[in-house]
Protein backbone atom coordinates (compact mmCIF):
# COMPACT_ATOMS: atom_id res chain seq x y z
CA UNK A 1 0.00 0.00 0.00
CA UNK A 2 1.41 3.37 -1.03
CA UNK A 3 1.89 5.92 1.72
CA UNK A 4 0.67 9.51 1.52
CA UNK A 5 4.24 10.70 1.79
CA UNK A 6 5.32 8.60 -1.18
CA UNK A 7 2.30 9.77 -3.18
CA UNK A 8 2.95 13.46 -2.52
CA UNK A 9 6.65 13.17 -3.22
CA UNK A 10 6.26 11.30 -6.51
CA UNK A 11 3.13 12.82 -8.04
CA UNK A 12 3.96 14.64 -11.27
CA UNK A 13 1.49 16.57 -13.44
CA UNK A 14 0.14 14.38 -16.24
CA UNK A 15 1.95 11.34 -14.93
CA UNK A 16 -0.33 9.41 -12.63
CA UNK A 17 0.20 5.68 -13.07
CA UNK A 18 -2.24 3.01 -11.93
CA UNK A 19 -0.74 2.73 -8.43
CA UNK A 20 -0.85 6.50 -7.92
CA UNK A 21 -4.45 6.62 -9.09
CA UNK A 22 -5.30 3.75 -6.79
CA UNK A 23 -3.99 5.73 -3.83
CA UNK A 24 -5.73 8.91 -4.97
CA UNK A 25 -9.04 7.08 -5.22
CA UNK A 26 -8.86 5.84 -1.66
CA UNK A 27 -7.25 8.74 0.20
CA UNK A 28 -9.29 11.86 0.84
CA UNK A 29 -6.32 13.60 2.43
CA UNK A 30 -4.32 13.46 -0.80
CA UNK A 31 -7.12 14.58 -3.10
CA UNK A 32 -6.65 18.30 -2.36
CA UNK A 33 -2.94 17.97 -2.83
CA UNK A 34 -3.35 16.02 -6.07
CA UNK A 35 -5.61 18.66 -7.49
CA UNK A 36 -3.12 21.38 -6.74
CA UNK A 37 -0.49 19.44 -8.67
CA UNK A 38 -2.64 18.30 -11.60
CA UNK A 39 -6.23 19.57 -11.85
CA UNK A 40 -7.04 16.85 -14.35
CA UNK A 41 -6.91 14.42 -11.43
CA UNK A 42 -10.05 16.02 -9.99
CA UNK A 43 -12.46 13.77 -11.81
CA UNK A 44 -10.02 10.87 -12.07
CA UNK A 45 -10.54 10.30 -8.37
CA UNK A 46 -14.01 9.00 -9.24
CA UNK A 47 -12.80 5.99 -11.13
CA UNK A 48 -11.40 2.67 -10.09
CA UNK A 49 -14.14 1.80 -7.65
CA UNK A 50 -16.16 -1.36 -8.26
CA UNK A 51 -19.75 -0.27 -8.48
CA UNK A 52 -22.63 -2.54 -7.60
CA UNK A 53 -26.14 -2.07 -8.99
CA UNK A 54 -28.93 -1.20 -6.53
CA UNK A 55 -30.27 -4.39 -4.99
CA UNK A 56 -26.96 -6.23 -5.27
CA UNK A 57 -25.30 -8.43 -7.87
CA UNK A 58 -27.38 -11.56 -7.17
CA UNK A 59 -30.66 -9.75 -7.77
CA UNK A 60 -29.24 -8.10 -10.86
CA UNK A 61 -28.05 -11.39 -12.35
CA UNK A 62 -31.39 -12.99 -11.50
CA UNK A 63 -33.24 -10.22 -13.35
CA UNK A 64 -31.01 -10.58 -16.38
CA UNK A 65 -31.46 -14.35 -16.52
CA UNK A 66 -35.24 -14.09 -16.24
CA UNK A 67 -35.27 -11.53 -19.06
CA UNK A 68 -33.16 -13.89 -21.14
CA UNK A 69 -35.66 -16.72 -20.52
CA UNK A 70 -38.54 -14.47 -21.59
CA UNK A 71 -36.59 -13.50 -24.71
CA UNK A 72 -35.93 -17.17 -25.54
CA UNK A 73 -39.58 -18.07 -24.99
CA UNK A 74 -40.69 -15.27 -27.32
CA UNK A 75 -38.13 -16.30 -29.91
CA UNK A 76 -39.34 -19.90 -29.83
CA UNK A 77 -42.94 -18.74 -30.42
CA UNK A 78 -41.97 -16.67 -33.44
CA UNK A 79 -42.40 -18.33 -36.88
CA UNK A 80 -39.40 -20.49 -37.71
CA UNK A 81 -39.17 -19.40 -41.33
CA UNK A 82 -39.53 -15.72 -41.07
CA UNK A 83 -40.41 -14.14 -44.40
CA UNK A 84 -37.93 -11.50 -45.49
CA UNK A 85 -38.99 -8.01 -46.59
CA UNK A 86 -38.28 -8.82 -50.26
CA UNK A 87 -40.33 -11.98 -50.08
CA UNK A 88 -43.18 -10.02 -48.54
CA UNK A 89 -43.04 -7.49 -51.38
CA UNK A 90 -42.98 -10.27 -53.97
CA UNK A 91 -46.04 -11.94 -52.41
CA UNK A 92 -47.90 -8.62 -52.27
CA UNK A 93 -47.07 -7.87 -55.92
CA UNK A 94 -48.25 -11.33 -57.03
CA UNK A 95 -51.55 -10.99 -55.18
CA UNK A 96 -52.10 -7.48 -56.60
CA UNK A 97 -51.36 -8.67 -60.16
CA UNK A 98 -53.76 -11.62 -59.73
CA UNK A 99 -56.60 -9.45 -58.46
CA UNK A 100 -56.09 -6.88 -61.24
CA UNK A 101 -56.00 -9.61 -63.92
CA UNK A 102 -59.16 -11.27 -62.61
CA UNK A 103 -60.98 -7.92 -62.52
CA UNK A 104 -59.98 -7.07 -66.08
CA UNK A 105 -61.03 -10.52 -67.34
CA UNK A 106 -64.41 -10.23 -65.59
CA UNK A 107 -65.04 -6.78 -67.04
CA UNK A 108 -64.09 -7.99 -70.49
CA UNK A 109 -66.65 -10.80 -70.27
CA UNK A 110 -69.37 -8.77 -68.53
CA UNK A 111 -69.15 -5.22 -69.81
CA UNK A 112 -71.00 -2.86 -67.52
CA UNK A 113 -72.37 0.46 -68.64
CA UNK A 114 -71.44 3.09 -66.25
CA UNK A 115 -74.36 4.82 -64.55
CA UNK A 116 -73.84 8.49 -65.21
CA UNK A 117 -75.79 11.17 -63.35
CA UNK A 118 -79.19 11.99 -64.79
CA UNK A 119 -78.32 15.53 -65.97
CA UNK A 120 -75.28 14.18 -67.85
CA UNK A 121 -77.30 11.43 -69.45
CA UNK A 122 -79.81 14.00 -70.61
CA UNK A 123 -77.07 16.20 -72.05
CA UNK A 124 -75.42 13.37 -73.90
CA UNK A 125 -78.58 11.62 -75.18
CA UNK A 126 -79.14 12.39 -78.91
CA UNK A 127 -82.11 14.60 -79.51
CA UNK A 128 -84.88 13.13 -81.68
CA UNK A 129 -84.30 14.16 -85.27
CA UNK A 130 -87.19 15.37 -87.42
CA UNK A 131 -87.50 13.23 -90.48
CA UNK A 132 -88.30 15.07 -93.72
CA UNK A 133 -89.95 13.31 -96.58
CA UNK A 134 -87.85 13.62 -99.60
CA UNK A 135 -89.37 14.30 -102.98
CA UNK A 136 -90.65 11.23 -104.64
CA UNK A 137 -89.51 10.77 -108.24
CA UNK A 138 -91.97 8.98 -110.48
CA UNK A 139 -90.59 9.85 -113.84
CA UNK A 140 -87.14 10.89 -114.86
CA UNK A 141 -85.72 11.99 -118.18
CA UNK A 142 -82.13 12.99 -118.82
CA UNK A 143 -79.52 12.54 -121.54
CA UNK A 144 -76.57 12.36 -119.15
CA UNK A 145 -77.99 9.87 -116.66
CA UNK A 146 -77.14 6.24 -116.42
CA UNK A 147 -80.13 4.19 -115.40
CA UNK A 148 -79.66 0.74 -113.99
CA UNK A 149 -82.71 -1.43 -113.53
CA UNK A 150 -82.36 -4.28 -111.08
CA UNK A 151 -83.57 -7.62 -112.33
CA UNK A 152 -87.13 -8.32 -111.18
CA UNK A 153 -87.66 -11.41 -109.00
CA UNK A 154 -91.34 -11.60 -109.89
CA UNK A 155 -92.72 -9.19 -107.29
CA UNK A 156 -94.36 -5.81 -107.93
CA UNK A 157 -91.38 -3.88 -106.57
CA UNK A 158 -89.01 -2.57 -109.15
CA UNK A 159 -85.60 -1.18 -108.19
CA UNK A 160 -84.08 1.34 -110.48
CA UNK A 161 -80.78 3.17 -109.83
CA UNK A 162 -80.11 6.49 -111.55
CA UNK A 163 -76.53 7.90 -111.73
CA UNK A 164 -76.57 11.55 -112.80
CA UNK A 165 -74.17 14.34 -111.76
CA UNK A 166 -76.78 16.99 -112.43
CA UNK A 167 -79.29 15.68 -109.93
CA UNK A 168 -79.75 17.83 -106.75
CA UNK A 169 -77.69 16.61 -103.71
CA UNK A 170 -80.70 16.12 -101.44
CA UNK A 171 -82.60 13.87 -103.76
CA UNK B 1 -27.34 -25.52 -15.33
CA UNK B 2 -25.25 -24.95 -12.17
CA UNK B 3 -21.87 -23.37 -12.92
CA UNK B 4 -19.08 -25.81 -12.19
CA UNK B 5 -15.66 -25.03 -10.73
CA UNK B 6 -14.26 -25.66 -14.20
CA UNK B 7 -16.35 -22.89 -15.77
CA UNK B 8 -15.24 -20.45 -13.06
CA UNK B 9 -11.70 -20.72 -14.33
CA UNK B 10 -12.60 -20.23 -17.97
CA UNK B 11 -11.64 -16.97 -19.64
CA UNK B 12 -14.19 -14.78 -21.43
CA UNK B 13 -13.71 -16.37 -24.85
CA UNK B 14 -14.08 -19.88 -23.45
CA UNK B 15 -17.21 -18.86 -21.61
CA UNK B 16 -18.66 -17.52 -24.86
CA UNK B 17 -17.90 -20.86 -26.52
CA UNK B 18 -19.73 -22.66 -23.70
CA UNK B 19 -22.73 -20.36 -24.10
CA UNK B 20 -22.81 -20.99 -27.82
CA UNK B 21 -23.03 -24.69 -27.05
CA UNK B 22 -26.17 -23.98 -25.02
CA UNK B 23 -24.74 -23.64 -21.50
CA UNK B 24 -26.98 -21.09 -19.75
CA UNK B 25 -24.88 -21.41 -16.60
CA UNK B 26 -21.89 -20.07 -18.50
CA UNK B 27 -23.91 -17.01 -19.47
CA UNK B 28 -24.90 -16.47 -15.86
CA UNK B 29 -21.23 -16.68 -14.96
CA UNK B 30 -20.34 -14.13 -17.61
CA UNK B 31 -23.04 -11.72 -16.41
CA UNK B 32 -21.83 -12.06 -12.83
CA UNK B 33 -18.25 -11.44 -13.91
CA UNK B 34 -19.01 -8.35 -15.99
CA UNK B 35 -21.78 -6.73 -13.94
CA UNK B 36 -19.68 -4.21 -12.03
CA UNK B 37 -17.73 -3.26 -15.15
CA UNK B 38 -20.88 -2.72 -17.22
CA UNK B 39 -22.86 -1.10 -14.43
CA UNK B 40 -19.90 1.10 -13.43
CA UNK B 41 -19.49 2.49 -16.94
CA UNK B 42 -23.25 3.00 -17.34
CA UNK B 43 -23.48 4.71 -13.96
CA UNK B 44 -20.61 7.09 -14.66
CA UNK B 45 -21.95 7.98 -18.08
CA UNK B 46 -25.61 8.25 -17.09
CA UNK B 47 -25.18 9.47 -13.52
CA UNK B 48 -28.28 7.76 -12.13
CA UNK B 49 -28.29 4.40 -10.38
CA UNK B 50 -31.72 3.15 -11.48
CA UNK B 51 -31.27 4.19 -15.11
CA UNK B 52 -27.78 2.69 -15.12
CA UNK B 53 -29.20 -0.59 -13.80
CA UNK B 54 -31.87 -0.70 -16.53
CA UNK B 55 -29.35 0.11 -19.23
CA UNK B 56 -26.95 -2.52 -17.91
CA UNK B 57 -29.69 -5.16 -18.07
CA UNK B 58 -30.49 -4.09 -21.60
CA UNK B 59 -26.81 -4.47 -22.47
CA UNK B 60 -26.73 -8.05 -21.19
CA UNK B 61 -29.91 -8.88 -23.07
CA UNK B 62 -28.34 -7.51 -26.26
CA UNK B 63 -25.24 -9.51 -25.46
CA UNK B 64 -27.31 -12.70 -25.29
CA UNK B 65 -29.09 -11.79 -28.50
CA UNK B 66 -25.90 -11.05 -30.43
CA UNK B 67 -23.45 -13.50 -28.96
CA UNK B 68 -23.30 -15.40 -32.25
CA UNK B 69 -21.82 -12.30 -33.88
CA UNK B 70 -18.88 -12.08 -31.49
CA UNK B 71 -15.59 -12.74 -33.24
CA UNK B 72 -13.12 -14.38 -30.88
CA UNK B 73 -10.26 -12.70 -32.78
CA UNK B 74 -11.03 -9.55 -30.80
CA UNK B 75 -10.92 -8.89 -27.06
CA UNK B 76 -14.26 -9.66 -25.46
CA UNK B 77 -14.14 -6.55 -23.26
CA UNK B 78 -13.71 -4.28 -26.29
CA UNK B 79 -16.82 -5.83 -27.87
CA UNK B 80 -18.73 -5.55 -24.59
CA UNK B 81 -17.67 -1.93 -24.06
CA UNK B 82 -18.81 -1.10 -27.59
CA UNK B 83 -22.24 -2.49 -26.77
CA UNK B 84 -22.37 -0.57 -23.49
CA UNK B 85 -21.34 2.72 -25.07
CA UNK B 86 -23.83 2.35 -27.93
CA UNK B 87 -26.75 1.67 -25.61
CA UNK B 88 -25.68 4.35 -23.10
CA UNK B 89 -25.13 6.99 -25.79
CA UNK B 90 -28.56 6.26 -27.32
CA UNK B 91 -30.14 6.58 -23.88
CA UNK B 92 -28.29 9.84 -23.17
CA UNK B 93 -29.34 11.33 -26.48
CA UNK B 94 -32.99 10.64 -25.83
CA UNK B 95 -32.72 11.93 -22.27
CA UNK B 96 -30.61 15.03 -22.87
CA UNK B 97 -33.30 17.20 -24.38
CA UNK B 98 -35.69 16.49 -21.49
CA UNK B 99 -33.07 17.48 -18.92
CA UNK B 100 -32.06 20.83 -20.38
CA UNK B 101 -34.73 22.82 -18.56
CA UNK B 102 -33.87 21.24 -15.20
CA UNK B 103 -30.15 21.96 -15.60
CA UNK B 104 -30.66 25.68 -16.13
CA UNK B 105 -32.42 25.85 -12.75
CA UNK B 106 -29.60 23.96 -11.04
CA UNK B 107 -27.11 26.46 -12.41
CA UNK B 108 -28.89 29.33 -10.71
CA UNK B 109 -28.71 27.58 -7.37
CA UNK B 110 -25.05 26.62 -7.53
CA UNK B 111 -23.64 29.97 -8.69
CA UNK B 112 -24.78 31.55 -5.42
CA UNK B 113 -21.76 30.02 -3.61
CA UNK B 114 -19.10 32.52 -2.57
CA UNK B 115 -16.11 32.11 -4.89
CA UNK B 116 -13.70 33.23 -2.17
CA UNK B 117 -14.86 30.55 0.19
CA UNK B 118 -12.10 28.14 1.19
CA UNK B 119 -12.93 24.61 0.21
CA UNK B 120 -11.50 21.23 0.78
CA UNK B 121 -12.27 18.79 -1.95
CA UNK B 122 -14.33 15.97 -0.58
CA UNK B 123 -14.60 12.85 -2.66
CA UNK B 124 -18.34 12.51 -2.15
CA UNK B 125 -18.78 16.00 -3.60
CA UNK B 126 -16.69 15.30 -6.66
CA UNK B 127 -19.32 12.92 -7.96
CA UNK B 128 -22.13 15.43 -7.70
CA UNK B 129 -19.93 18.14 -9.22
CA UNK B 130 -19.09 15.80 -12.09
CA UNK B 131 -22.75 14.94 -12.68
CA UNK B 132 -23.63 18.62 -12.74
CA UNK B 133 -20.88 19.91 -15.01
CA UNK B 134 -20.70 16.94 -17.38
CA UNK B 135 -24.18 17.67 -18.67
CA UNK B 136 -22.67 20.15 -21.10
CA UNK B 137 -20.85 17.33 -22.86
CA UNK B 138 -22.35 15.46 -25.77
CA UNK B 139 -23.15 11.81 -24.99
CA UNK B 140 -20.11 10.73 -26.99
CA UNK B 141 -17.77 13.23 -25.31
CA UNK B 142 -18.98 12.16 -21.89
CA UNK B 143 -18.55 8.49 -22.70
CA UNK B 144 -15.00 9.09 -23.91
CA UNK B 145 -14.20 11.23 -20.88
CA UNK B 146 -15.49 8.55 -18.51
CA UNK B 147 -13.63 5.74 -20.27
CA UNK B 148 -10.40 7.73 -20.26
CA UNK B 149 -10.49 9.38 -16.84
CA UNK B 150 -12.42 6.90 -14.72
CA UNK B 151 -12.11 3.57 -16.44
CA UNK B 152 -8.45 4.30 -17.24
CA UNK B 153 -8.68 3.12 -20.83
CA UNK B 154 -6.00 4.31 -23.24
CA UNK B 155 -6.94 6.37 -26.29
CA UNK B 156 -6.12 3.43 -28.56
CA UNK B 157 -8.48 1.17 -26.58
CA UNK B 158 -11.27 3.77 -26.65
CA UNK B 159 -10.78 4.13 -30.41
CA UNK B 160 -11.26 0.37 -30.80
CA UNK B 161 -14.38 0.41 -28.66
CA UNK B 162 -15.96 3.28 -30.57
CA UNK B 163 -14.65 2.21 -33.97
CA UNK B 164 -12.98 5.56 -34.67
CA UNK B 165 -9.46 6.95 -34.97
CA UNK B 166 -7.26 7.63 -31.98
CA UNK B 167 -6.94 11.28 -33.01
CA UNK B 168 -10.74 11.59 -32.88
CA UNK B 169 -10.71 10.27 -29.32
CA UNK B 170 -8.00 12.76 -28.32
CA UNK B 171 -9.96 15.63 -29.90
CA UNK B 172 -13.11 14.66 -28.04
CA UNK B 173 -11.14 14.39 -24.83
CA UNK B 174 -9.51 17.79 -25.30
CA UNK B 175 -12.86 19.45 -26.01
CA UNK B 176 -14.52 17.65 -23.11
CA UNK B 177 -11.89 18.88 -20.64
CA UNK B 178 -12.21 22.43 -21.97
CA UNK B 179 -15.99 22.41 -21.64
CA UNK B 180 -15.84 20.90 -18.16
CA UNK B 181 -13.38 23.55 -16.98
CA UNK B 182 -15.61 26.32 -18.30
CA UNK B 183 -18.62 24.80 -16.56
CA UNK B 184 -16.72 24.33 -13.34
CA UNK B 185 -15.69 28.00 -13.42
CA UNK B 186 -19.27 29.06 -14.03
CA UNK B 187 -21.12 26.80 -11.63
CA UNK B 188 -18.60 25.81 -8.99
CA UNK B 189 -16.18 28.75 -8.74
CA UNK B 190 -14.85 27.48 -5.41
CA UNK B 191 -13.44 24.38 -7.13
CA UNK B 192 -12.41 26.24 -10.25
CA UNK B 193 -10.29 28.57 -8.10
CA UNK B 194 -8.36 25.59 -6.78
CA UNK B 195 -7.93 24.39 -10.30
CA UNK B 196 -6.73 27.74 -11.63
CA UNK B 197 -4.33 28.32 -8.75
CA UNK B 198 -2.48 25.18 -9.66
CA UNK B 199 -2.09 26.21 -13.33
Amino acid sequence: MMTCHYFRTNLQPGNADAAMLEHLRHCDACLDFAMSVDPDLFFRSLGGEELIPPGGIDAFVGDVMSQVRVYDAEASLAPRHAVSAWQRWAIAATVAAGVTGATLAYRYEHPVQAQAPAHLVAAVRPRPTTTATKSFVETYSSHDATIVEMPNDGSDTKVVMIFDDKLPADL
Amino acid sequence: MIPTKESVELDDRQLVEQIRRGDDGAFEMLVRRKTSKVYGLCYRVIGNGEDAKDISQLVFLKLWENLEKYDAMYAFDTWLYRMVTNVAIDFMRSKQSRDNAVNSNLRLVKTSIDPEQTVTVARKEVESVFNAVSNVLSPKQKTIFVMSEMEDLRSSEIAKVLGCRESTVRNHLFNARKLMQAQLRKRFPEYARLWEESR
